[in-house]
C-alpha cells in the first residue's frame, strides 16, 4: 500500500503538498481546501471558489481539475482531497465503494452533450449524421472519461456509432483537451458539453445541438471525501455549491439538478 | 545523504514492482492494446532515431569542426528541446505543423491537403524533436575526440572526402554513433507530452506505450503498472547496453 502514493500521477504530489499546508493550522483561519472537480467544471468552479474564499476569509481553495475517472483514481490511490465533484455518478460510486468513501453526496447540476466545431466549421457539420462523412476529423474524450462515455452513448442512441467512431482521430484525456483540439482547428469537430463554449470561447467555437431524443443528460454529484482533514469546511463548500453557487453554474449553462 | 539519494530514486521503482500485478503481466502485455502500442512505439522510436542521426550528423560535424559566428547560440538552440517541457514542444509543433495555426502546416494543408496532426507522422515528429539533441550531442562529442590526423593521412594518400568519411571517419566513430542512436531511440520511446499535445491519442496510429500507460492509469491501473514495467525493462536494457561508455 505504501508504494501506491509513489506512483500516482504527478498532480498527487501537488495535492499532498497542499494537504500538508492544511495541517499547519487546524482553525478555519489559513485553512486550505482541496477540491477535485471534473474538467467541464473548470470555469464555473473557479468562480465559485473565489466567491467561497470571499465568504470565508482566510480559507484557500485549491482546485484539481481533470477527467472524473482520473480524479477518482487519484483519490482511491490516497490523494488528500477534501471535496470531489464528478461529471458522472459512476466515478462518485467508485470513490464511495472502492475508495475512502464520501459523505453528503448530492447531485448539484446537469449538463448536455453537444457537437463543438470551429466557428468557420470547415467540415460543414450541421448534425450528428454529418459526423459520418468521409474524412471528418473527429475528436472525443477517451473511454472511461465521462464526456467520452456519454459521446459514445449518443452515437449508439443515434445509430451512427459504426461510421462516426471510424472518424475518431484522437481519444483525449479529458473534455478540455477535446475543446483544445477543436480550438486549434486541427479537429473538424469534437463532442463536449453545451457548457464548454464559454463566453470567452464563443467567438472561436460553435455549438451544433444534438436532438433531445438521442442526447444524454450528464448528472454531476458532489460530496465531501471521507477522512478529509477539513471535514467541516468540505461540507460548507458542498453546501455553498448547492446554494450560492447555483446562479454561477446557471450562468455557465449548467442545468439545475433534478 | 548518499543513501537518501538512492532511496529517493529507488522508491518509485519499488512501488512499481510491488504494485505490478505479476500474475496478470503476461495477459496484459499480450493484450491487443499493449501489443499495438508496443509495435507503434518501436516503429516511431526507430524512425525518430534514424532521422535524428541523419539530420544530426551534418550538424554535429559543423559544430565540432566548423568555426562560425553564433556557434554557441546554435548549440544552445539545438539543446533546447532537451530542457524545455515536452508539452511546450508539442505546442511548438502545433504552431509549426498544425493545419490551421501552423506556419508550415497551413501551407501543407491548403496546397497539398496534407494534415500532419493526428497521424503517425506527427508522433514521429514529436519523438524526433525531443531526441534530436541527444544525437547531436553524442555525435559532436565523438567528432571532437577524433584524431583528425588519421583523416588527413587518408586524404594525402589520395582518398576522396566521401571515401575518407566512409572508410575512416564513420568506422572510428562507431561507438559514438551507436550511443547517439541508442540514446535518441530511448528518449523517443519515452516521449509523452509533445505526442499527446501534437499527435493526439489513437490506438494503432498515435498511441505509443507511454500514452497507453497514461490512458490505462485512468481506467485499468493494473495494466498501467504492467506496461510501465515493460518500459522500465527496455530502459534498463538500454543502460546495460551503454555500460562501459557512460557508466564505469
Amino acid at each position: 500500500m505504501l508504494g501506491m502514493k509513489a506512483v500516482t500521477v504527478v498532480t498527487t504530489a501537488a495535492l499532498l503538498l497542499a494537504a500538508c499546508g492544511a495541517n499547519d493550522d487546524g482553525a478555519a483561519e489559513g485553512a486550505q481546501l482541496t477540491v477535485s472537480a471534473a474538467a467541464s467544471l473548470t470555469a464555473a468552479f473557479s468562480d465559485i471558489g473565489e466567491a467561497f474564499e470571499a465568504a470565508n476569509p482566510g480559507v484557500t481553495v485549491t482546485f484539481n481539475f481533470g477527467p472524473s475517472d482520473g480524479l477518482a483514481t487519484q483519490i482511491n490511490e490516497g490523494a488528500m482531497v477534501d471535496v470531489f465533484a464528478s461529471a458522472s455518478p459512476t466515478w462518485m460510486d467508485a470513490v464511495a465503494n472502492d475508495g475512502p468513501g464520501v459523505t453528503g453526496r448530492t447531485d448539484f447540476a446537469q449538463n448536455e452533450l453537444a457537437i463543438i466545431v470551429p466557428s468557420d466549421n470547415p467540415a460543414a457539420i450541421e448534425s450528428l449524421d454529418d459526423l459520418m462523412a468521409d474524412g471528418v476529423q473527429l475528436v472525443l474524450a477517451a473511454e472511461g472519461v465521462p464526456a467520452g462515455d456519454y459521446a459514445r452513448e449518443v452515437f449508439a442512441n443515434a445509430r451512427i456509432a459504426g461510421a462516426a467512431l471510424e472518424n475518431v482521430v484522437s481519444n483525449e484525456e479529458d473534455v478540455k483537451a477535446v475543446i483544445t483540439k477543436v480550438l486549434t482547428g486541427d479537429a473538424d469537430a469534437g463532442i463536449g458539453y453545451i457548457t464548454d463554449v464559454t463566453p470567452a470561447l464563443a467567438g472561436q467555437l460553435t455549438l451544433v445541438a444534438i436532438p433531445d431524443e438521442v442526447n444524454v443528460t450528464a448528472t454531476y454529484p458532489i460530496a465531501a471525501v471521507t477522512g478529509s482533514q477539513e471535514a467541516e469546511l468540505a461540507t460548507r463548500f458542498v453546501d455553498f455549491v448547492l446554494g450560492d453557487g447555483q446562479p454561477t453554474l446557471a450562468a455557465y449553462g449548467f442545468l439545475p439538478a433534478p | 545523504m548518499a543513501a537518501l539519494g538512492v532511496a529517493f530514486i529507488a522508491l518509485p521503482f519499488a512501488g512499481l514492482v510491488i504494485r505490478t500485478p505479476w500474475s496478470r503481466v503476461v495477459q496484459i502485455l499480450t493484450s491487443d492494446t499493449a501489443l499495438t502500442a508496443l509495435r507503434l512505439s518501436l516503429v516511431v522510436a526507430t524512425i525518430a532515431a534514424a532521422v535524428s542521426f541523419l539530420l544530426g550528423f551534418p550538424l554535429a560535424w559543423t559544430l565540432a569542426r566548423g568555426s562560425f559566428r553564433g556557434k554557441t547560440l546554435v548549440r544552445a538552440f539545438v539543446v533546447l528541446p532537451l530542457v524545455m517541457p515536452p508539452v511546450v514542444a508539442g505546442v511548438g509543433l502545433l504552431a509549426a505543423f498544425g493545419r490551421r495555426s501552423g506556419i508550415v502546416g497551413v501551407w501543407l494543408y491548403e496546397w497539398f491537403g496534407i494534415q500532419i496532426t493526428f497521424t503517425t507522422t506527427a508522433a514521429v515528429l514529436a519523438a524526433t524533436f525531443v531526441s534530436f539533441p541527444l544525437a547531436v550531442l553524442a555525435l559532436e562529442a565523438g567528432l571532437r575526440g577524433l584524431d583528425e590526423r588519421l583523416e588527413d593521412a587518408a586524404s594525402t594518400l589520395g582518398a576522396t572526402r566521401w571515401y575518407v568519411l566512409r572508410r575512416v571517419t564513420l568506422p572510428l566513430l562507431g561507438p559514438q554513433i551507436a550511443a547517439a542512436l541508442v540514446l535518441s531511440w530511448a528518449r523517443a520511446l519515452g516521449e509523452f507530452g509533445a505526442t499527446i499535445t501534437f499527435a493526439g491519442n489513437l490506438r494503432g496510429r498515435t498511441q505509443t506505450l507511454p500514452l497507453a500507460v497514461f490512458e490505462q492509469l485512468q481506467t485499468d491501473p493494473d495494466a498501467a503498472f504492467a506496461v510501465s514495467m515493460l518500459l522500465i525493462a527496455i530502459a534498463f536494457t538500454v543502460i546495460l547496453g551503454l555500460r562501459g561508455r557512460f557508466l564505469r
